[in-house]
Order: structure tokens, then sequence, then C-alpha cells
């Protein structure tokens, strides 16, 4: 029983970690915000929580590195991504404004003579 | 595609009457909307096809006409069909491809090697995972010899512990040796794949060049992609956009693979007992390596992985071997003899230099009282030498270290070597996968809208990160405690 409430209290931190990777990987936000939540309510927890406790919670943190570090990975590549991916937003808006300006006619850049 | 339907803007035809210029403009607009129908079609009827890009037609306005000094529009023309395709999305999916690829490939020899060394404890046979306790076993049978250094059986002890140390040693040698011509062979048999593919390219290279040089040439550029893909999924490449349309694939290190219409092939060959590989006569074994794709992991793995380790075990092998030798010369055996160079009483093969000390290592002692538990000069029931050798396991004669930490530290590095690369290999999937996921919405047959995915890896984003945040505390927060509760 009390292991269960320990678990009810402190969810395996290497699970929810596998959870997020998954998660990000297949851009689940709405996975991802109820991930948030629970750590969110993990913390208050935590902070709440009697000595016992948080030195359990210790011990799942060291076991939780490698996962800690495989979602780090993911959360980086993803920020690389998305820079790529905005860049490249950015490129098509400008060319759709670029297309805007070629409707309303073009300014011409010489003179009527030809030599500037 | 896109053969381009023009619906009459034309000046005399619409000279003729205004509802001439209607019914015109009608059937024009239908002819247009037709062809859009047939793009639209051939979207759909390629939903499953691997590579196809979607297609959307490209309108031109016509130009208008004046009738009685009133300016009428003219319609559009259907002009053809552009594929919505991004290169730059394609070059950063195709550059991650190559990353995942080369960890995918390296996890997998390291994994086998790795597999090598994990301990059976279930099992009595002995194994290359149990050389650290077999290590363990031959010195504490000198600790078993010193208290009854006249005992046969002890000594027979011995000469048996030292065997199966000695044959696990040269079996994890032999089978490390077995994975890496392993892995040579299937090195070269990516060779095939990537001329098969460059050439694939430069062929494709050319039909571009030919049929479409200012425009997007439709499925011929699918195939091309498709082929980059692939290659990309073999070896770490750079793609240069030529002019007309072609492209140019280098090595990630720059050696030329494809010129627009010209391909290079890849040959591999022995280059002192080694698998090297060469474009042209430049040998392009080490950019390999380090450049990515399934061929760059395997060359990692083959270069680096298992050098490293079977370095590492010539190591233990040298080291215990040649200690144990000297001591064993330097004492007196059951028969009152001592070795000396030109007549020496070995227990092990005497290795000569530290490389190939693991594959040859073997107990070339038979006879059990040739072991030399007394020391010099102090009659044959003494047991100084034997507690000699019983200290050689704490002594630092294996490379700077005692035999078991050196073994431990090699199996713990190599631990920690696969758990990097599988979190790389993890990592860099779960980005292949997300580009994928936005060059689909964007390129592929379906009804996914760009921006809604775009939004979706904002908003991904933004929860992980904040996971993220929450997590690195609780457990930076955690660790401290258990910092202190451990020092309390």
């Amino acid at each position: 029983m009390l292991e269960c409430a320990v678990r009810r209290e402190y969810p395996d931190l290497r699970e929810l970690l596998i959870e997020a990777s998954r998660a990000l990987a297949q851009l689940d936000a709405s996975r991802l915000e109820e991930l948030a939540l629970s750590c969110e309510a993990l913390n208050r927890v935590f902070e709440d929580s009697e000595v016992e406790g948080r030195v359990k919670l210790s011990g799942q943190a060291r076991k939780a590195s490698k996962e800690m570090e495989v979602f780090a990975r993911i959360l980086d590549a993803t920020r690389d991504n998305l820079g790529v991916i905005n860049r490249l937003r950015d490129l098509r808006e400008g060319r759709r404004g670029y297309g805007e300006r070629q409707a309303q006619g073009w300014v011409p850049s010489e003179n009527g003579h030809g030599d500037n | 595609m896109g053969s381009g339907r023009r619906k009459g803007g034309c000046r005399r035809r619409m000279g003729m009457g205004t509802i001439s210029s209607a019914f015109s403009l009608i059937s024009g607009a239908l002819d247009a909307d037709q062809s859009a129908l047939s793009i639209v079609a051939n979207n759909v009827a390629n939903v499953n096809t691997p590579g196809y890009t979607e297609e959307v037609p490209n309108w031109q306005e016509n130009l208008p006409v004046t009738i009685n000094g009133v300016s009428y529009g003219a319609g559009v023309t259907e002009t053809g069909a552009t594929s919505m395709r991004d290169r730059v999305l394609e070059d950063r999916l195709d550059q991650q491809q190559q990353l995942a690829s080369a960890s995918s490939a390296r996890l997998t020899a390291l994994n086998s090697v790795q597999a090598l060394f994990t301990p059976d404890s279930g099992s009595s046979t002995a194994a290359a995972g149990d050389i650290g306790s077999d290590i363990t076993s031959f010195f504490s049978s000198f600790s078993s010899l010193e208290s009854d250094p006249t005992n046969v059986s002890l000594r027979e002890e011995v000469l048996s512990s030292a065997k199966v140390m000695a044959g696990d040693v040269s079996n994890a040698a032999a089978s490390l040796n077995s994975q890496s011509s392993a892995l040579a062979q299937q090195a070269s048999g990516v060779t095939s794949q990537v001329n098969s593919l460059t050439t694939s390219i430069a062929q494709l290279n050319q039909q571009i060049e030919t049929t479409s040089p200012n425009a997007d040439a439709g499925t011929l550029e699918d195939q091309r992609q498709q082929d980059l893909s692939q290659l990309s999924q073999l070896v770490g490449i750079n793609q240069v956009t030529t002019e007309n349309n072609g492209l140019s694939v280098t090595t990630t290190s720059g050696q030329v693979l494809v010129d627009e219409g010209t391909s290079f092939q890849m040959t591999s060959g022995s280059v002192a007992g080694a698998t090297h590989f060469f474009v042209g006569s430049t040998d392009v074994t080490q950019q390999l390596a380090s450049g990515g794709g399934q061929l760059g992991g395997t060359l990692t793995a083959l270069t680096q992985d298992i050098p490293n380790a079977l370095t590492s075990l010539d190591q233990v092998a040298y080291g215990i071997s040649t200690s144990v030798n000297a001591l064993n010369n330097a004492g007196t055996n059951l028969d009152g003899e001592t070795g000396s160079v030109a007549v020496p009483i070995d227990i092990f093969s005497q290795p000569t230099v530290v490389a190939g000390s693991a594959a040859a290592m073997s107990v070339v002692m038979t006879d059990p009282n040739q072991i030399a538990a007394a020391a010099l000069g102090l009659g044959t029931g003494d047991n100084s030498n034997a507690s000699a050798m019983a200290n050689l396991a704490k002594q630092s004669i294996v490379n700077g270290q005692t035999p078991t930490n050196f073994y431990s530290s090699f199996v713990s590095t190599l631990g920690a070597t696969v758990s990097g690369v599988q979190a790389e290999n993890t990592a860099e999937n779960a980005s292949v996968t997300q580009l994928q996921s936005r060059n689909n919405a964007l390129s592929g047959v379906n009804l996914n809208d760009e921006a809604a995915v775009m939004s979706k890896m904002e908003s991904s984003y933004q929860a992980a990160s904040q996971v993220f945040t929450m997590l690195n505390t609780i457990i930076a927060a955690a660790l401290n405690l258990g910092d202190q509760t451990t020092v309390a």
C-alpha cells in the first residue's frame, strides 16, 4: 500500500521522460501539455513532501539521467528544426510580399535613357 | 504535367463581339479548370506513390482586351504544374537521415561488441563476458597456492584458471576480428548501392536539364529526390544545385560523386589488410567514417570502436602474460629449476608486442610442477613467489592500472559509448520523424494544412520546453538532496 501511495505521488521519472520524448518526436502537443501539467503537480508534491519521499525521488532522478539526456537532445533537434522551418516561412513570406509588389506594377529602375 | 490549356485572350477573336468574347472567356476558363482538375486527379492517383510530391496548377492572367474603350479581363491560362517541394527542407531532412543512419549502423555494431563483454551469470560455460571474473579467479588461484605451495591440485588449479582466462580473452579477440570482417564486407556491399544511385542521379540530371531547365521537373525531380534520400541513408553527402536545374553531389568531405550528368564510381579495396574506399584514386575511408550515413556509421565501428576494444584486450593480455611470465622465470619451480632467457619457463605464450596479444593468448605450460611458487634460493617449499604472483592483481601491470580496474574501466567506457550513441540515435530519429511530418504536409498528397503543422511544432516545442525545465529543476533538487543525504 505504501508503495502504491508513493507511486501515486511520484510518477516514475524515467517513464515520464520516455513518454515526453515520444510525444515530442511525434509533435503531440496536447500530450506534452498534459505532461507539463503533470510536471507542475510533481513539482508541488516534491516541494511539500517529507524527506523520505524526496529521497525516493532522488533515486529515481539518478536512474533517469540517460532518459533526460535523450529528451534534451530531442528538444535540441526540435529547436534546430523549428529554426530551419521558421527561416523557410520567413523566406516564403518575403516571396509573397515580392509578388504583391509585382502585381501592382513594376517601378522602372532606369530612366528613359537607360544609362543610370 | 500541365501542357498548358489556354483560353483565347486573342485580340482578333475578342474583336468579333462581346458575346463571342464572353463565350470564349467561359470556354477558356472551362479548359483551364479541366486542366487543373487533371493535375488534382494526378495527385490523388499518386497518393500512395513513394516520394511523389503534390503538384499545383500555375495560373497566368491573360492580357485584358479593350472594346469600345472598355477594358475586359480575358480570363486565365493554366500554364503547367509546380511540385510543392522545398529543397531546403528536403536537404535538412537528408542531413538528419544521414546522421540517424550513421548512428543506427554504429549502434548495431556496438551492441554486438557489447554483447561479447556482458557477463552471463546464468551460464557455466566460459565466455568473453566472464573475463573480469576470470582475471580475479586466476590471481586468487595463486593466493590459494601460497597457502600450500607444493600441493599439486592447487598448482593444477592455477593452470586451469589460466587456461579459462586465456581462452576467453583469445575467443573475444577472435569474435571481434570476425565482426570486423563482417562489417568490412557489409561496407563494401554499400558501395555498389551508392554507385547505382549516383548513376541514376546523373541520368536524371541529364533528363531534367534537357526537359525542364528553368522550372520544376515534377516526377523526374521526385525520382531524383528519392535517390538522394536513399543515398543520404548510405553515405554522408552535400548537394549543390547547378545551372539548368541540375545537381552536383559530393561526399561531406567534398569528394565529387555526381557532377550534373556525370557520376564518379566508389570502389573498395584492401590496404594493408584493411578495407579502404576510393573515389577515383583518392582514398576517402577516413572522410567517409566521419561523414554520416550507413557507411559512415559502419566505418566508425570498423576503424574506431572495434580497434579500441581489441587494443584494450591486447593490453590486458600483454600486461598479464609478460608480468606473470617474468615472475615465474624469477622463481624456483617444484623441480628446483629456474627459467632463463635461453630456456624460459613461461606460463603463457610470451608476447613480443602489444598488438595481437589477445588473439594469441594461450597457456603454454603443461606441467603444474613448472610453476615457480618459491623464491630463488629459498627451497621448493617456499611460497614467496606465489605471493608475489598473487599480488600482481593489485599492481599496475596493465597500462598503468591493475588488471581488474583496467578491464572494468574498458567495459564501462564501452557501455557509456553504447549509451551515448543510443541517445544520439533516438534523438536523430525523432528529428527525422518531425521533419518528415513537416515535409509531408508541404509536399505530400494530403489535406494537412502547412500552417497547422507549423503551429503544432511550435506548441510541442513550447510544451516540451516547460516539461524539460520543470523536470530539470526537480531532478537537480532531488539529486542535490540525494548527495546531502549520502553525506549526512
